[in-house]
């Protein structure tokens, strides 16, 4: 008869934990980055008169919206270096190289969020940004975050702008030269649910 | 950008320290013989290259953050330490290989360290493609090592470090056709300390009564482990092609046809200009082309860049 409660017990804290465990996975919504709809962009001042625009095309991430609580809202997004792309293959393979980007070194800018915050029209995410070997703290502010239904799937997009010195992440100063050091980073992301 | 004038500065600047630390040491004990002489080069070695890299302005990192800053932090120094203990004449010579060898084989480690080459997650460079790719590496470095080494010893001069110089002079300025300007520009302070170094090694000699033909033996080391960086660096994280990579390291390796029997007993002058004549013939084949592809590529953005 012991025997017999100690099981039933067990049996309902683990059924618990379960239920417990299960609500929490299903308050927030995982997404993945969708490379086909989105974009991160770049643009950087030439000689201080114009702007030279860039993208990186090999982009990978993913987003926990929790709508519930948004502070247990999460961000990650990876770029492969290798893919900038300023429509210059000579200016994209010198972009490539030690004097700038140090692909072979540093292969990927990475954004980790730390903490969230709801604002009006979006989300205030502050993470580490690691570009070039350098780990900064910024604050993106993520305007957008409606949801849509298409085809059964639901998607949710976001835009933010980060501005930023180039170097203050270790860029060699004496290879800025004509292309202004600092640069401006456009992210426009559309998160499709994980199913 | 490019500034050829920086440049010439920081040669200079590191062959003014060199040549006048080497010298004044030498002859401050002119009679403390080989040791002394060779621990001179060592030390002279560092300080110019030191000095010319404060002229570049070199962006140096503690920890190194990439392969430049690892070359000029850990190798270099490295070498210049084995060289000061090879250089003690108590230290046996089997002890002085050992640590070189020993050198020759992780060099190709510490430079490519925390790259995508030892990550392991390049689908393109899975690590035994890397650790074969590095075990030939230091296979080569410690070939061209061990013979230039030999020769020093068999038939010694000046030419044999010019020769170094001039390949290190043509690596650097690849690497920077080849788009890696601020690896490439090494090459200057490195070039300058070392010809510095030989120069006022050999001017001194008489004082100190050592056989004018006399090489201190670190400074066809520095030479080639020098050389072999600034390559190594171009090709792993620059552009350079292997080709030319490989044709520039082996290049100083053509002053051994001067041991051929019909050549061997003429003159100094004559063997030094043979081997830098030899030596200096694949080496303006590898900046030409290296030249001829750089107007095709590069010229054209940093005209556009400049206007």
């Amino acid at each position: 008869m012991r025997q017999f409660i100690s099981v039933w017990l067990m049996t309902l804290l683990v059924g618990t934990v379960a239920i417990g465990s299960g609500e929490s996975a299903t308050a927030a919504d995982d997404y993945d980055y969708d490379l086909v709809h989105s974009s991160v962009s770049f643009k950087a001042r030439h000689l201080g008169i114009s702007w030279i625009h860039g993208r990186f095309n090999d982009v990978a991430g993913k987003f926990s919206l929790d709508r519930e609580d948004p502070s247990k809202s999460t961000f990650e997004l990876t770029i492969k270096v290798d893919s900038v792309d300023t429509a210059n293959k000579a200016r994209d393979e010198h972009l490539r190289q030690p004097d700038y980007f140090d692909t072979k070194q540093y292969p990927t800018i990475e954004f980790k969020s730390t903490s969230t915050k709801v604002i009006k029209g979006g989300f205030e995410v502050t993470g580490d940004f690691t570009m070039h070997g350098t780990t900064k703290k910024v604050t993106l502010v993520l305007m957008g975050g409606k949801e849509h239904d298409f085809k059964k799937v639901k998607r949710v997009a976001f835009s933010t702008e980060l501005s930023l010195k180039r170097s203050d992440f270790g860029f060699d100063k004496n290879a800025i030269g004509p292309i202004g050091d600092e640069a401006l980073i456009i992210i426009d992301c559309e998160g499709v649910r994980n199913s | 950008m490019p500034d050829p004038l920086l440049y010439l500065k920081a040669m200079g600047a590191a062959g003014i320290v060199s040549m006048t630390f080497v010298p004044a040491m030498v002859r401050a004990r002119p009679r403390a013989g080989r040791t002394w002489l060779n621990s001179v080069c060592v030390i002279g070695f560092g300080l110019g290259l030191a000095a010319g890299c404060c002229v570049l302005s070199l962006r140096l990192r503690w920890p190194p953050a990439n392969g430049l800053d690892r070359l000029l932090m850990i190798v270099v120094p490295a070498v210049l330490g084995i060289e000061f203990i090879a250089g003690i004449q108590r230290v046996p010579q089997w002890a002085a290989w050992l640590l070189r060898l020993t050198l020759a084989a992780t060099i190709p480690a510490i430079l490519l360290h925390g790259s995508i080459y030892l990550s392991g997650h390049d689908d393109e460079w899975p690590l035994w493609r890397a650790g074969v790719v590095m075990a030939v590496c230091s296979a080569l470095l410690a070939g061209v090592w061990s013979l230039l080494a030999w020769l020093s010893r068999r038939s010694a001069g000046v030419s044999m470090s010019l020769t170094l110089c001039l390949a290190t002079q043509c690596a650097g300025l690849t690497v920077m056709m080849a788009g890696y300007i601020g690896g490439g520009t090494a090459a200057f302070p490195l070039v300058g300390a070392l010809i510095a170094t030989s120069i006022g090694a050999r001017l001194t000699l008489p004082f100190v009564g050592v056989p004018t033909s006399f090489v201190a033996p670190a400074i066809p080391g520095i030479g080639v482990v020098g050389l072999f960086g600034l390559i190594f660096i171009g090709c792993f994280f620059g552009r350079l092609p292997t080709g030319s990579a490989v044709v520039m390291l082996l290049a100083p390796l053509l002053c051994w046809i001067s041991e051929a029997p019909q050549l061997r007993h003429q003159k100094g002058w004559l063997i030094g200009m043979l081997r830098l004549v030899l030596v200096a013939i694949p080496l303006v084949a590898v900046v030409v082309v290296a030249k001829h592809d750089f107007d095709r590529g590069m010229a054209p953005l940093l005209e556009a860049e400049h206007e």
